[in-house]
């Protein structure tokens, strides 16, 4: 595998939405190419941060309320 | 021996038979717990579609009475996070979208991705710029992003549902999940980078 077919997967991999087959070769990618590592190292983080930000809030109490109000009256 | 009197009548039966009062509280007992669980995601996920708090709760509420209205057809024990999200994306398309946002007209496939990554690798390559941005401002971004790619992005990196289940509830290849992914990713980068930039979190140029 070269650099710009390990590449195309990045997401994949990071998703782990990868075959095991492929996921190994490019864990075998990083391992030896130090460029690679590094830039996928940094979108992991990426998505790290994104969904630590984003996941954090949730839907309002009162909401909850109204639609418990609205489906069995009470 | 005279056999004993027969029992009295019963009293007239309350309006509805034992039966389906039963049924009504084992819907409810299954809709609160396998459909309400999933009630912030819901939320979440309206929020970024309508980018608006008062249209946000709305539209959940509405999704909820549908979702109740229709649960038997819910094939139970099968997910209902993503059965919920098809119910509100529907909502959301029918009456909210033309009303609130108007649909992009921009040809996505002709944006052209950029690597942040390739502007910071020598100055911040482990990213560290990120850790300064605030929830708000990543929110912003997000809301910035055209529809498809905000959708997109909401389901996978907030909600975390697989590429199937995110093709199945936008009703597209997996192919177009991942592109869309892809290019949604790297928008929301490139967002972030420009701000930090802007705030003098990191040295680079805006794009
Ligand atoms: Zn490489």
């Amino acid at each position: 595998m070269n650099c710009r077919e390990c590449t195309e997967h990045l997401y994949e991999y990071l998703d782990r939405e990868l075959t095991s087959d492929v996921e190994q070769e490019i864990r075998q990618h990083l391992a030896d190419c130090p460029p690679c590592g590094e830039h996928f190292d940094f979108e992991k983080l990426f998505l790290d941060f994104l969904r630590a930000r984003c996941r954090a809030h949730g839907a309002p109490p009162e909401l909850k309320r109204k639609i418990l109000r609205d489906l069995f009256g009470a | 021996m005279p056999p004993p009197p027969p029992p009295p009548p019963r009293p007239a039966e309350t309006p509805q038979p034992a039966e389906s009062v039963l049924a009504e509280a084992e819907k409810r007992a299954s809709f609160e717990r396998e459909a309400l669980t999933h009630l912030d995601s819901l939320y979440r996920v309206a929020l970024r579609l309508t980018g608006n708090a008062a249209e946000a709760d709305d539209l959940v509420q509405e999704t909820m009475l549908k979702a109740y209205r229709a649960w038997h057809q819910f094939e139970k024990g099968s997910n209902a996070k993503g059965w919920l999200l098809t119910i509100l994306r529907h909502a959301f398309i029918n009456e909210y979208r033309r009303r609130i946002r108007h649909p992009e007209t921009v040809d996505l496939d002709a944006i052209e991705p950029f690597s942040v990554f390739a502007d910071v690798q020598d100055e911040d390559p482990q990213g560290t710029f990120f850790d300064r941005i605030v929830d708000d401002e990543v929110l912003r971004a997000i809301d910035q992003l055209p529809e498809q790619f905000r959708e997109t992005v909401v389901l996978s990196d907030v909600e975390g549902l697989s590429y199937d289940e995110i093709a199945r509830i936008l009703e597209v290849p997996v192919g177009t999940v991942k592109s869309r992914l892809f290019r949604a990713r790297r928008m929301l980068q490139g967002k972030l980078y420009d701000y930090a930039v802007g705030m003098g979190y990191i040295k680079g140029t805006p794009k």
